[in-house]
């Protein structure tokens, strides 16, 4: 699915992904919808379930899109928050930073 | 506090639960579709399903379990909740009441009905739902689960989300608890919007979790929409938790604590060797080093994240983990004695919050349970203190010549003081009819079952209050009422619509206050008293002569006849010909009346009028034969001096009073209970205008009428026996015990009815 092209869009995360960060994530997702896309979650430290769940629902529409949908850098916290979370994103790692 | 004593609350809130649940699924079965409402009902089911497994009621589990299954197709917008599928969930409803009280009582169940409830269940949540046949997950979840009652965690999804498992081996041997015995929790965990709305944070949540034992979760993420149509601050995702802990389900309850009325939370026990087989199928392992300081580090930050009024709450809650490595007994009071605090905050942090305000005003005033023991003997020690302080003032009047003292103004002012306080004790009594009404509904809902008839229970007034014995008293004859309305009163949904009727029959319920009194009317829009067919049958069974002239009302009242039954076949439901008069008895046991209007093609409409309480009485104190009786007020209309014109005698012994151009018969009481052989001259006494339970009104004479006060009611039939014409007996104030006259009976006894030959033998015997 992380088939790089040239179209592909890139989105970096802010460090605080947090109940208010919600709206404004997805409004920046919409954005981009359309095009691939790689996220850079490097920056994050904190990040809550509803920026979880509209990550995951991105991921979700890329899927249905036909688009690839990749996070190509993630932090630490974020990681571990998603696995905390229950959330898998192995699938979705770039294959650089997939462990 | 022993194990029944927890139980028996238990089954408590399973009660509130069940009213809550039925209540919940009428509104929607009038059409209601907010959300709060579908959920509410949810909830019921979800807790009694939670607690039904905290003692092991294995039946009330299964049957809650796949209840409730479906009832999350209706939450999440799965399944509409239409007429059909709400009459399985009434049924549903129903069975679930039934197995609670099997469970408490032990008795049986109908268990051919339960299953084949838990099948239309199924197939609602399966058929109806074409959604759930895309997600395996769900879809196989309730077969397994109706046949075995512990519902298992479901496997893990098509997405490839798989549970990860938390394991703190690796981080500090010290902090791994050595445990005795760590029971295996699963938990199911779904958070609902309010809970981000107040500021909560699932994450967090889920730490504190993970640090109070081994855990491995799955996120459950099959309600997630496309990114186009979700709202960023709904809840979508829900939690399948797996965790052994050596705190137990109490320790994980205690995490959720603050966030338990924003989220639905099913925590339970696991047997230790299913663990094993679980783990395997269903919850496949990855152990992942985990390290939760980095998530430590952001908690400093956790007011930025939830700026809300809730905040400073979260944030102790979250410091009072830090505080504590996860080595699980040393801090096994900690989270209790702070959630004892956090409610109390946070619900006044929703209350400020506009957001929750829906959720804050669906909380309950605060309560207590108490022994209905306790309020019945301080209710009889009030009753005792007014006697004593009527007896007091008496005593003060007789002894003190001068009139005003002031020993007198203390004693009126004590008077008051008692009066309040009996007020407030009696209110302590009154409770909603409600509970009465839900369970009319579940009778109309038999009843219609067994006749083929479509009926719609309509309720008025539920949360009028009156006296709980009076509520306790009120389900019998309500019972025999509705079953009659649907059976007799409402014609078969074929020849309704012939007569241009809805086929579908209505029955409405009300209940009101009405002058001290509380007015419970039953109206049907059925086919209405079938005059000509009570005649005949009146005629038929000797309870009256061929010819005999009677009014339309009088026709109506036939019906309340013992032995008598219009039905032409005898039925389960009803038609054994104890019906109506067992009601009208029961009625009037109570202190009230009942009449009935019919209008032929139109219905029927049973009014009864009850007191609001059988503890005290506002009654008249009067002197018939050197004797005092008390009439009770309510029944009076009005008093007057009667003057030898307006006396107008007929027939051997009869006599009519002429009041404002119209005549009414005159009753002297005391020639009726025998206290005197021959008729007092109706000028030298008072005539008391009643009206009678047909609706006519009726002079009773009496001597004279010494006052009007307030009586305690002292029954007669506990402490000696039941008296024809007699209601029941109280003290007064000078020691002396006087008897309450039933009004009714009285009347009765003076039309030559029945009740005359039941009083002469009671006074020959």
């Amino acid at each position: 699915m992380a088939s790089k092209k040239a179209a592909q869009k890139s989105l970096s995360l802010a460090p605080v992904l947090d109940l208010n960060e919600a709206t404004a994530l997805r409004d920046k997702l919409m954005a981009l919808k359309g095009s691939d896309l790689a996220i850079d979650a490097s920056a994050v430290e904190r990040i809550g379930a509803l920026c979880a769940q509209v990550l995951m629902a991105a991921a979700k529409t890329w899927e249905a899109d036909k688009r690839s949908y990749t996070f190509a850098k993630a932090s630490e916290p974020f990681l571990k928050t998603m696995q905390l979370i229950g959330v898998n994103i192995e699938h979705l790692l770039a294959k650089e930073i997939q462990r | 506090m022993d194990m029944n004593e927890i139980k028996e609350i238990f089954f408590q809130e399973c009660e509130e639960q069940l009213a809550e649940l039925e209540s919940g699924l009428l509104k929607l079965n009038d059409g209601d579709r907010d959300p709060e409402t579908v959920n509410a009902v949810f909830r019921a089911v979800h807790s009694i399903k939670g607690g039904a497994g905290a003692f092991g009621l294995d039946d009330l589990v299964s049957f809650a379990h796949v209840f409730e299954t479906t009832l999350d197709c209706v939450r999440s917008n799965k399944l509409e909740p239409n007429q059909d599928v709400l009459k399985v969930m009434l049924k549903s409803a129903d069975v679930l009441a039934d197995l609670t009280n099997a469970a408490r009582d032990g008795g049986g169940v109908d268990e051919a009905r339960s299953k084949q409830l838990i099948r239309e269940l199924e197939a609602l949540a399966n058929g109806e739902m074409p959604a759930a046949s895309e997600a395996p997950a769900a879809k196989p979840a309730p077969a397994p689960q109706a046949a075995a009652p512990a519902p298992a965690a479901p496997a893990v999804n098509d997405e490839g989300f798989q549970p990860i498992p938390f394991s703190f081996d690796d981080f500090g041997g010290e902090e791994k608890p050595v445990e005795p015995y760590a029971p295996t929790c699963e938990i199911l965990f779904h958070p609902k919007r309010e809970l981000y709305a107040k500021g909560n944070e699932a994450a967090l949540l889920l730490r504190d979790l993970s640090r109070i034992g081994e855990m491995s979760i799955r996120c459950d993420m099959d309600s997630l929409p496309l990114l186009q149509d979700m709202n960023p601050e709904e809840a979508y995702f829900s939690w399948k938790i797996s965790i052994t802990t050596e705190k137990g389900e109490d320790g994980v309850r205690s995490v959720f604590e603050f966030a338990e009325w924003d989220c639905d939370l099913e925590v339970r026990t696991v047997e230790e060797d299913h663990e094993p087989e679980a783990g395997d199928d269903e919850l496949p392992m990855q152990p992942v080093p985990f390290d939760l300081s980095i998530l430590d580090d952001a908690d400093t930050d956790v007011p930025a994240e939830a700026d809300e009024a809730p905040a400073p709450v979260k944030q102790t809650a979250v410091a009072e983990s830090n505080v504590v490595p996860i080595a699980a007994s040393p801090r096994a009071e900690a989270p209790k004695s702070e959630a004892r605090v956090a409610p109390a905050a946070q619900q006044a942090a929703a209350a400020a919050s506009p957001a929750a305000s829906a959720a804050s005003a669906a909380a309950a005033a605060p309560t207590i349970r108490v022994d209905l023991d306790r309020v019945d003997r301080l209710i009889n020690l009030v009753g005792e203190l007014v006697i004593n302080q009527a007896m007091l003032s008496q005593s003060v009047i007789e002894n003190d010549n001068n009139g005003v003292s002031s020993i007198n103004m203390g004693l009126e002012e004590l008077q008051q003081l008692t009066r309040e306080i009996q007020d407030s004790v009696m209110a302590i009594r009154a409770q909603p009819v409600k509970p009465v009404f839900q369970r009319m509904s579940r009778i109309v809902r038999e009843i219609a079952d067994v006749t083929g008839k479509s009926v719609r229970l309509i309720t008025e007034g539920e949360n009028t209050e009156v006296d709980k014995t009076v509520i306790d008293k009120l389900a019998e004859p309500l019972t025999h009422m509705i079953r009659n309305a649907v059976d007799h009163g409402l014609e078969a949904p074929e020849k309704r619509e012939a007569l241009g009727k809805n086929p579908e029959g209505t029955v409405r319920l009300t209940a009101k206050h009405r002058s001290g009194r509380i007015v419970i009317e039953l109206a049907d829009d059925g086919g209405g008293i079938n005059r000509e067919k009570v005649r005949q049958k009146a005629i038929d069974n000797d309870l009256i002569a061929a010819d005999a002239n009677l009014s339309d009302e009088e026709i109506d009242n036939l019906i309340f006849h013992a032995g008598f039954s219009t039905a032409d076949k005898i039925s389960d439901i009803s038609g054994r010909g104890v019906g109506m008069d067992v009601v009208k008895r029961s009625i009037q046991a109570l202190g009230g009346r009942i009449t009935i209007s019919s209008k032929p093609g139109q219905g029927s409409v049973f009014t009864m009028s009850l007191p609001l309480t059988l503890a005290v009485l506002d009654g008249m104190v009067v002197t018939v034969a050197g004797q005092t009786l008390v009439v009770p007020l309510t029944a009076i209309v009005e008093t007057l001096q009667p003057e030898a014109s307006a006396i107008h005698s007929f027939g051997a012994s009869q006599r009519l009073i002429s009041i404002r151009n119209s005549f009414c018969p005159l009753v002297d009481v005391g020639r009726i209970l025998n206290f005197r052989a021959t008729q007092a001259n109706p000028v030298d006494g008072v005539a008391l205008l009643v009206e009678s339970e047909g609706g006519g009104q009726r002079a009773l004479m009496v001597d004279a009428i010494q006052g009007q006060r307030q009586v305690v009611i002292k029954s007669l039939e506990a402490n000696y026996t039941h008296v024809p014409g007699i209601a029941a007996a109280t003290i007064l104030g000078d020691g002396r015990v006087a008897l309450i006259l039933d009004v009714d009976a009285v009347v009765a006894a003076s039309r030559g009815q029945s009740l005359k030959q039941e009083i002469s033998l009671a006074a020959t015997g």
